[in-house]
């Protein structure tokens, strides 16, 4: 559904402006790209702000107010990538940005809903922003990857996106630790039980464990496999592209996580 | 019994099992939480879990050998909370009458009980805790009313339940205390939760709204929540290891 509201022309300037990022890019106007991608991160968040300033509470209680704050992740941590792996993802980004508020912007609605008993916790803005910042953080290594994928790429290219997507992955993975066990925290004072075998607590578990698995597959093979390395990383965002939307949406997942 | 962790150990192996419990999550958030829980509480399971605690204790201690202790925390803060999960679940099945681990008491405004139930409707006994409870008043507070409220002529949505009660515990003065969702109470090993309320009606058949406190007692907890802060230890301590690895110079070239 297209929003006739402030909401959603900051969500359509920011997509745009995202767009405008990879496109001036792919025209080879650097400095333009750059320009616009900044630009994009201020309606982000903008976009986010204006939205907790018009519900009353931190913009986290459902997948359209996640979403947002996605959008609102992406620049930092791509600074981030270029400063620590000497890697430009803008482009990456960018386009990751637009698909992450396509959703946000045309699927989701918008609809105000007051914070029930269960979520006011002084634990739901950590709890939640570890699984922001952490699903951002993962979607990116699996961009990252891509270069392993290519046949006859030489060594010192794999071995640069080879560490770039393991450093993005293992700081995804500490988020997604975090998010994982402030969850089962702050289940313990809300639930009375640290795990309830929920369905989304499962999916998140069970994402955890494919990362898990990753990090132990890269340990014992090193990068003598890149094409499985990357593969392992699209199949860990897989699961979590899984979780934000099938197990959140489907009536088949009904659990405690009912909220959104 | 060596040769069995070392091969469960082997990084190779490791990955595999890592998949594989990531699968066997995947099955048990199909049935549902009843049943994935009462699933996980049979012995074979508990008996599965064991057998993996036990091999992360042993990767824990490895990594150790190795002067890995970022490996070593992670593996042993795993451990713990499997450890920490299986204790709680032998608490579950050897709780007495006297001592109880799990139940529920529904009060009006002004009663007073020491008795658990369980069950879909209360009715099964559980046992007695040692203190009593004295429900003063249960609260249920709405939020202000707005503009789509009214459009859609409904009650704005609840902010608040609260159950006040007055704890007689043995050998000491009473004292009042709140209940509310997100701030159970904490009296002699029992986390007492605002779980859930309702309408009946007493004898004249005027309406009475009614609470149910859950109370709930882990001695596994402690360790559980002594494995989280091993585990994120280890991971925070696994991403500096990480990052220690300088990834080659090659400025400007796009991924």
């Amino acid at each position: 559904m297209v929003k006739m509201t402030l909401q959603g022309g900051l969500i359509y300037l920011t997509l745009v402006l995202f767009v405008a990022t990879a496109a001036a890019a792919r025209g080879g106007w650097r400095n333009i790209a750059r320009g616009f991608w900044a630009a994009g991160f201020v309606a982000a968040v903008a976009s986010v702000t204006w939205r907790g300033l018009h519900t009353g509470h931190p913009p986290m209680q459902n997948l359209f107010e996640f979403f947002l704050c996605m959008a609102a992740a992406l620049w930092p941590l791509s600074q981030w990538s270029r400063w620590r792996n000497g890697i430009d993802t803008d482009v990456q980004d960018a386009v990751l940005g637009a698909l992450i508020l396509f959703p946000a912007g045309f699927v989701f609605g918008e609809e105000v809903r007051r914070l029930p008993p269960a979520l006011q916790s002084p634990l739901f803005i950590p709890h939640v922003g570890s699984y922001v910042a952490g699903y951002v953080m993962l979607a990116r290594a699996a961009v990252m990857a891509l270069p392993l994928m290519r046949t006859a790429t030489d060594a010192a290219l794999v071995r640069q996106a080879d560490a770039a997507a393991r450093q993005t992955a293992a700081v995804g993975f500490v988020l997604l630790t975090l998010g994982l066990l402030l969850g089962s925290v702050w289940g313990k004072i809300c639930w009375g039980h640290y795990w309830q075998w929920d369905p989304k607590e499962m999916w998140s578990l069970a994402t955890w464990m494919m990362y898990a698995g990753y990090f132990h597959f890269r340990l014992k093979n090193g990068v003598r496999q890149p094409k499985t390395l990357a593969a392992l990383l699209w199949l860990g965002l897989l699961f979590v592209v899984l979780t934000l939307t099938w197990i959140n949406l489907s009536r088949l997942f009904a659990g405690m996580h009912n909220y959104a | 019994m060596r040769l069995f962790f070392n091969r469960l150990t082997n990084l190779g192996v490791a990955s595999w099992v890592c998949w594989l419990l990531a699968l066997g999550s995947v099955a048990l958030a199909f049935p549902g939480p009843e049943r994935s829980g009462a699933f996980m509480a049979r012995p074979v399971m508990q008996g599965v879990t064991a057998v993996l605690a036990a091999a992360l204790l042993f990767c824990g201690l490895r990594a150790l050998g190795r002067r890995r202790p970022d490996s070593a925390l992670l593996h042993a803060g795993c451990a713990c909370v499997l450890a920490g999960w299986l204790w709680g679940q032998h608490a579950v099945r050897t709780a007495t009458p006297e001592r109880p681990v799990n139940g529920s008491m529904a009060m009006v405004d002004g009663e007073v009980s020491d008795t658990l139930w369980s069950g879909p409707y209360l009715t099964n006994y559980v046992g007695r805790v040692s203190f009593t409870l004295k429900l003063e008043r249960f609260i249920v507070e709405y939020y202000d009313q707005n503009g789509a409220d009214r459009d859609a002529g409904r009650m704005p949505p609840v902010r608040e339940y609260r159950s006040r009660v007055t704890v007689t515990e043995p050998d000491k003065a009473p004292y009042v205390a709140n209940v509310r969702v997100n701030q159970p109470l904490r009296v002699q090993g029992y986390h007492i939760y605002q779980m859930s309320w309702g309408q009946t009606s007493d004898r004249m058949g005027r309406p009475m709204v009614y609470t149910v406190l859950q109370f709930i007692r882990d001695p596994g907890l402690p360790l559980v929540y002594a494995g989280f802060a091993l585990l994120f230890l280890g991971t925070l301590l696994f991403t500096v290891r990480v990052f220690r690895v300088k990834p080659p110079e090659l400025k400007g070239v796009a991924p």
